[in-house]
């Protein structure tokens, strides 16, 4: 029985070991630290501050205390004035 | 901004995400013409296909344009000419951003796409002449073609890990885990797939090792990058739960590479292999529901935000049909259901929520979002997208409903011993006109989709305007300080 499967079960085999060992090294590696600024990495601080549009008050609030004082659209940015 | 330091910091930082986009626009722009190119021939092939199943004597006297020969070219192209071309450039687009670093070698990444497509026209062209591997997903000639796109998918590998070694980016984001994967996944299953001493039932079973991790540990990691990526870039705020989204990621590491057993349920192959594939196809519940709640949380409250970025539309609906696809996958798993539904018109539904709803719609949204930033244009045509999402969205969702129904009767019907088979088939016949129609409105969206990527690329200098839908921000903008964060 074992035979007729030997290459899916190496392959299996070798592609759960690589998952083991990637995550032996990701954690030796800090990669489950500092989870905040990995969230942030495709930020710069205009994406954080722009106004959106469709947020509301509450929302905007929100985002003005976490990231700083909140930047108007500038021409054409979501449909901001010409 | 008042702080000089800060000033230098943040003009550094869009001059190196400007350097970036410079780096990627030539192969990003190379690839994506090319997926989309082979986005229309497969509609067309798909097209054809659906009809013959209701319309069989029609286009009979070509043995090219026969079923067999057709269907199989739809998949083949559609999966190695669209989805992979769009995905590489998702990927080579993406990492430079995500590694604060220029794409480096991209004349390798250029080479590799050219092999890549030198290897699908080779293959689809002996497809066409009736040769191929005889495996589903696998059709593509492993003499002729295959090394082709191994050689090409090695050099995009290349310039990936290359910029990855490169990167200044303080943090690896959950998105660059997910491209890394699927870059050492897609290879180590592909030439188990294609090992050309296998025979029989061990054959089988590896076929389908492939066939089922191509979408999970292929088309499903870069998808899923490109939505973690966009959707807080657009929303501009970070994903709700950083650790689920590292959850998620470790464990499709983990449990997905089992899974493609459970298409052989009641095969002739080891219990064994078919019952782990079950066990690992249930434990996907918990990346899926990780990916799905973390997706979710992150847009609530925030849904108006649709109304304003196509890019967000296309990738909303991709996240929805990823959760969608996955549960009813591993619900499909088990052998009750998997008893009635195996053989019938809900595979290929599901296959389609998880190609089309998910993979394709996911794309389309990023490419939504890229191609402004490199081309420097805006997309021409507001209302050619809106076209183009409606359209899509409409059709495959007819495409899903029907075929999952039909599918059902179809099952029912197989198993009752005192149905005629001739009655399974009869039942399903609205599915299939149903399908076609579908298939229509799909091939349209998708012309509508590429005269505007034609028109954006070959037209005359942008005038600037406001943005189609106000498009996504941060979107490129004019003024002193030309910015395209």
């Amino acid at each position: 029985m074992i035979p007729y499967s030997i290459i899916v079960a190496i392959t299996g085999l070798l592609l759960g070991l690589a998952a083991i060992a990637a995550f032996v090294w990701a954690w030796s590696r800090g990669a489950f630290e500092n989870i905040d600024d990995q969230a942030r990495v495709i930020f710069e601080p205009r994406d954080l501050r722009l106004l959106r549009p469709w947020e509301t008050q509450a929302q905007q609030e929100e985002r003005r205390k976490l990231y700083g004082e909140l930047i108007e659209p500038a021409p054409g940015e979501w449909g901001g004035g010409e | 901004m008042t702080n000089p330091a800060a000033e230098i910091a943040y003009r550094e930082d869009v001059e190196l995400r400007l350097r970036a986009d410079r780096s990627t626009a030539r192969p990003v722009l190379f690839v994506f013409a090319l997926a989309i190119f082979w986005l229309l021939v497969g509609s067309v092939f798909g097209v054809i296909a659906s009809i013959k199943l209701h319309l069989p004597d029609w286009l009979v006297r070509q043995q090219w344009l026969t079923f067999g020969i057709v269907r199989t070219a739809h998949l083949d192209v559609m999966a190695y000419g669209w989805a992979s071309l769009a995905m590489i450039g998702v990927a080579l687009w993406t990492f430079p951003r995500l590694l604060h670093v220029e794409l480096l070698w991209p004349r390798v990444a250029m080479v590799g796409a050219v092999s890549w497509n030198i290897g699908l026209v080779v293959g689809v062209a002996l497809l066409l002449q009736g040769r191929n591997n005889g495996m589903e997903w696998l059709e593509l000639d492993r003499y002729y073609s295959v090394p082709f796109l191994v050689l090409g998918g090695a050099c995009v590998a290349a310039s990936l890990i290359r910029t990855l070694i490169a990167r200044r980016a303080p943090h690896l984001y959950v998105s660059v885990w997910y491209i890394v994967g699927a870059f050492i996944w897609f290879p180590i299953i592909y030439v188990a797939g294609n090992w050309p001493t296998l025979k029989g039932v061990e054959s089988a079973s590896t076929n389908w090792f492939y066939a089922h991790n191509a979408l999970g540990l292929w088309f499903a990691p870069i998808c899923l990058a490109a939505i973690y990526y966009f959707m807080p870039k657009v929303l501009g705020r970070p994903i709700h739960s950083y650790q689920l989204s590292l959850l998620g990621f470790w464990t499709l590491a983990f449990f997905y590479a089992l899974n493609g057993m459970h298409h052989l349920i009641g095969g002739p192959i080891p219990t064994w292999m078919i019952t782990t594939s079950i066990v690992a196809s249930v434990l996907m519940v918990i990346p899926v529901v990780a990916v799905a709640v973390n997706h979710h949380m992150t847009m609530i409250g925030r849904f108006g935000a649709l109304r304003y970025s196509p890019t967000l539309r296309f990738i909303v609906v991709g996240a929805i049909a990823y959760t969608a696809v996955s549960l009813q996958g591993s619900f499909t798993a088990l052998r009750e259901v998997n008893r009635i539904t195996h053989f019938t018109h809900w595979t290929v539904a599901h296959a389609h929520v998880g190609a089309y709803a998910f993979v394709t719609l996911a794309l389309f949204g990023a490419i939504y979002y890229i191609m402004p930033r490199i081309t420097r244009r805006e997309w021409p045509s507001a209302a050619l997208i809106k076209w183009h999402f409606w359209l899509v969205l409409i059709g495959i969702s007819i495409y899903v409903i029907a075929l999952t129904i039909a599918g059902l009767f179809q099952g029912l019907a197989l198993l009752d011993p005192g149905t005629p088979f001739q009655v399974s088939v009869e039942r399903t016949i609205w599915a299939l006109w149903s399908r076609s129609f579908a298939g229509v409105m799909l091939t349209a969206g998708h012309i509508v989709f590429a005269i505007n990527f034609f028109l954006m690329t070959r037209g005359p200098e942008p005038a600037w305007r406001i943005p189609p839908l106000h498009e996504v921000q941060p979107v490129i903008y004019r003024g002193d300080d030309e910015v395209a964060p």
